[in-house]
C-alpha cells in the first residue's frame, strides 16, 4: 500500500477516534456527565439546600472513584434524563443512611452510599465522636466522609499531595473546624490546638517537609477519632505511651508531656519574659556601645588627628 | 650590635596570646556556632518570612538532614566546652596558669569602671580611655557570654536532641513544664547569641577600623608588642617594666 493511500484510509478514522467516549467510562456515567460535565451553577432544592451541578470530568476520571458509575452512589436515580429520584434501595445502605439523615437532609442516601465499598471504616466513623455528634446528638457539625474528604467525586489517595487528608494539607482540613472559635466554643473543645501544633517542634518540621514528622492523624487516629477523655483515645492517659512510642521508641511517663496542647504555665511563660528582657536589655547595650564607639572613631579621626597616645 | 642599645630586658617583636589548644577551641567553636545558627533559624522562623525557611531548610539537605547536621555540630560544640573547662583545670592544677588581677578573664568591678570610663569618652566626658589588662571588658563580655550560652542552649539544646535519655534523669515534678522550658531557653537565648555575636563579637573583632577585615590572632596566636602596648597596656607594663618606664620618660 502506498503511502497516500494508507493516508486517505488511516486519517479520517483517526478523526473519528476523537469522538470516542474518552478512557471508557462506563457508559451509564457517560451519559450523565453528558450534561453534568456542562452545567454551571447550584439548584435550590424544596427543602432549601443547595445542589452543585456541575461534575469536572477530568477530576473525576483522576479520582479514586472514577471508575464507579454514578448510580453506584445516587442508588435512587434510575431514569436517564432522571426523574424524582425513586429506585429501591439496598436495606444496608437505607440504614445507614437513615443515621446520617440529620446532617445529609438531601441525599442521605449518597451519603450513606460510602457504606457499601468502605463498610468498615464507616461504621468505625459513625462510632467515633464525629460519628456520634450526628447519629446521638443529631447535630450537623460532626464530620462525615465529605467534610475531611472533601467532595467524593474527586477524592484522590491520601498519599496524594492535592488530597485534603493528605500531610501537606490535613492539618489545614481538621483546622476548619477546630480552629473555628464558634465550633470551639459550641462543644467546648481544647484551645489553641491548631497554634500549639504549629509552634511545636512537631509542626515546624511538618512545614518545612520533614518525612517523619507527624499529622493529627498519626497521633488521635484518622477514622476512629475520639476525645480525649474517652479511654479508647491513643491520647487517653497511659494510651500515650504506646501512641508516642510508635516514633519514640521507649517513650516513657516523663517524656510523653514534652508535646501537648496545652498552653505553656507560669514557669515557662515568665521564664520567657525574663529572657525577653534579658536579650533586649544586652541588645541595647551592645548597639548604644557599638554605635557611640565608632562614632567617638570618627570623631577622634576628624578633630584629633595625631593625639594618638 | 653595639653596646648603648642593650637594655636590661630584650623585647620580642610579638608574643603570643592564644596557645594552639586555645586557637583550636576557638575554631570548633564559632564554626559549629556559625552551623548551629544557619540550620537552627530556618527552624525558629519555620513560618516566617513565607516559604523562605523551606528552601533555606532545602539547602541544608531538607529538614531530616539539617537536624541531623545540628545535632552533630551540637555535641561537638558540647565537647569542645567541655574540653576548654578541662583544659582551664589541667592548667590551673600544673601551675601553669595562675589568677592575676592584670592578666584574668575573671570580671572585676575595674571592669563597670572601664565601661563608664569609655562611655565618658564616647561621649566627650573624658579625655582618656580606659586603659586594659590581658582582657578588656568587651573581651570577657564576649568570652562569659559563651559561658552562658553553654549553661542555657547546650544543655537544653541536649535535652532537645535525646529527650528519651534525658526523661529518665529529670525529676518527676518538673515533667509539667520542664520540656516546655528547654524549648524557650534554646529559642530565645540562641536568638539572643547571634545578636551579641553578630553586633558586639563582629564589630569588635571584625569591623572596628583598626582591626578590618579581622583580628589575625585567632590564627597566629601572637600580637605585636606594638599593638599590646595599644590595646593592653596594663599587661605591657607588667610583662616589660623597664621598658614601659622608659616609655614615660621620653
Amino acid at each position: 500500500m502506498s503511502y497516500k493511500k494508507f493516508l486517505i484510509f488511516v486519517a479520517p478514522l483517526l478523526f473519528l477516534s476523537l469522538f470516542l467516549p474518552r478512557d471508557g467510562f462506563p457508559q451509564e456515567s457517560a451519559n450523565c456527565l453528558a450534561c453534568h460535565s456542562a452545567m454551571k451553577g447550584r439548584l435550590e432544592t424544596s427543602g432549601g439546600r443547595l445542589i452543585e451541578l456541575n461534575v469536572d470530568t477530568d477530576r473525576f476520571r483522576t479520582s479514586v472513584h472514577g471508575s464507579l458509575s454514578c448510580t453506584d452512589c445516587h442508588m435512587r436515580f434510575s431514569e436517564n434524563p432522571h426523574s424524582l429520584p425513586s429506585a429501591p434501595v439496598p436495606s444496608s445502605v437505607l440504614s445507614v443512611s437513615s443515621k446520617v439523615s440529620s446532617k445529609h437532609t438531601v441525599d442521605p442516601v449518597a451519603a450513606a452510599a460510602c457504606n457499601n465499598c468502605h463498610e468498615d471504616i464507616y461504621k468505625k466513623v459513625l462510632d467515633s465522636v464525629h460519628g456520634r455528634n450526628i447519629t446521638e446528638k443529631n447535630k450537623t457539625d460532626g464530620a462525615l466522609c465529605l467534610d475531611c474528604h472533601g467532595s467524593p467525586h474527586y477524592i484522590t489517595r491520601s498519599t496524594d499531595p492535592g488530597s485534603r487528608v493528605s500531610r501537606k494539607n490535613q492539618v489545614e482540613t481538621c483546622g476548619k473546624c477546630h480552629g473555628d472559635e464558634k465550633i470551639i466554643e459550641k462543644y467546648s473543645l481544647e484551645e489553641n490546638v491548631m497554634e500549639s501544633f504549629e509552634e511545636s517542634f512537631h509542626g515546624r518540621k511538618l512545614h518545612l517537609g520533614h518525612m517523619r514528622a507527624p499529622v493529627c492523624s498519626s497521633c488521635h487516629n484518622a477514622h476512629d477519632i475520639r476525645t480525649k477523655d474517652d479511654p479508647a483515645s491513643p491520647v487517653f492517659g497511659k494510651n500515650k505511651l504506646e501512641t508516642c512510642g510508635k516514633c519514640h521508641k521507649g517513650a516513657n511517663e516523663k517524656f510523653i508531656p514534652a508535646i501537648t496542647h496545652k498552653p505553656a504555665g507560669p514557669i515557662p511563660h515568665y521564664a520567657e519574659i525574663g529572657l525577653i528582657f534579658l536579650t533586649m536589655g544586652v541588645f541595647a547595650f551592645v548597639v548604644l556601645h557599638v554605635l557611640l564607639e565608632a562614632f567617638s572613631d570618627i570623631r577622634d579621626a576628624i578633630f584629633r588627628k595625631g593625639r594618638e597616645e | 650590635m653595639s653596646r648603648t642599645n642593650t637594655t636590661a630586658q630584650e623585647i620580642p617583636q610579638e608574643i603570643e596570646r592564644f596557645n594552639i589548644i586555645f586557637r583550636i577551641q576557638h575554631i570548633l567553636m564559632f564554626s559549629t556556632f556559625l552551623i548551629l545558627s544557619f540550620t537552627g533559624w530556618g527552624l525558629k522562623y519555620a513560618y516566617e518570612p513565607q516559604g523562605l525557611s523551606s528552601i533555606w531548610i532545602r539547602i541544608w539537605g531538607g529538614a531530616e538532614t539539617a537536624g541531623l547536621i545540628h545535632r552533630i555540630a551540637g555535641v561537638t560544640m558540647l565537647v569542645d566546652f567541655i574540653w576548654h573547662v578541662l583544659y582551664l583545670g589541667y592548667l590551673f592544677a600544673t601551675k601553669r596558669m595562675t589568677i592575676d588581677l592584670k592578666t584574668t578573664v575573671i570580671p572585676l568591678p575595674k571592669d563597670v569602671f572601664d565601661v563608664i570610663k569609655n562611655f565618658m569618652y564616647f561621649l566627650g566626658l573624658s579625655k582618656e580611655k580606659a586603659r586594659f589588662g590581658k582582657y578588656s571588658y568587651a573581651q570577657k563580655f564576649d568570652y562569659w557570654a559563651v559561658f552562658w550560652g553553654m549553661f542555657i542552649i547546650g544543655f537544653s539544646g541536649y535535652a532537645l536532641a535525646f529527650p528519651m535519655q534525658v526523661s529518665y534523669i529529670i525529676p518527676e515534678f518538673t515533667t509539667g513544664w520542664i520540656w516546655q522550658l528547654l524549648g524557650i531557653m534554646h529559642s530565645d537565648e540562641a536568638l539572643l547569641a547571634i545578636v551579641f555575636i553578630l553586633f558586639w563579637h563582629f564589630y569588635n573583632e571584625h569591623l572596628k577600623p583598626e582591626v578590618f577585615p579581622m583580628s589575625w590572632i585567632w590564627i597566629t596566636g601572637k600580637i605585636s608588642t606594638e599593638k599590646l602596648k595599644h590595646h593592653h597596656p596594663i599587661e605591657y607594663e607588667m610583662l616589660f617594666p623597664d621598658e614601659a618606664k622608659k616609655d614615660k620618660k621620653e
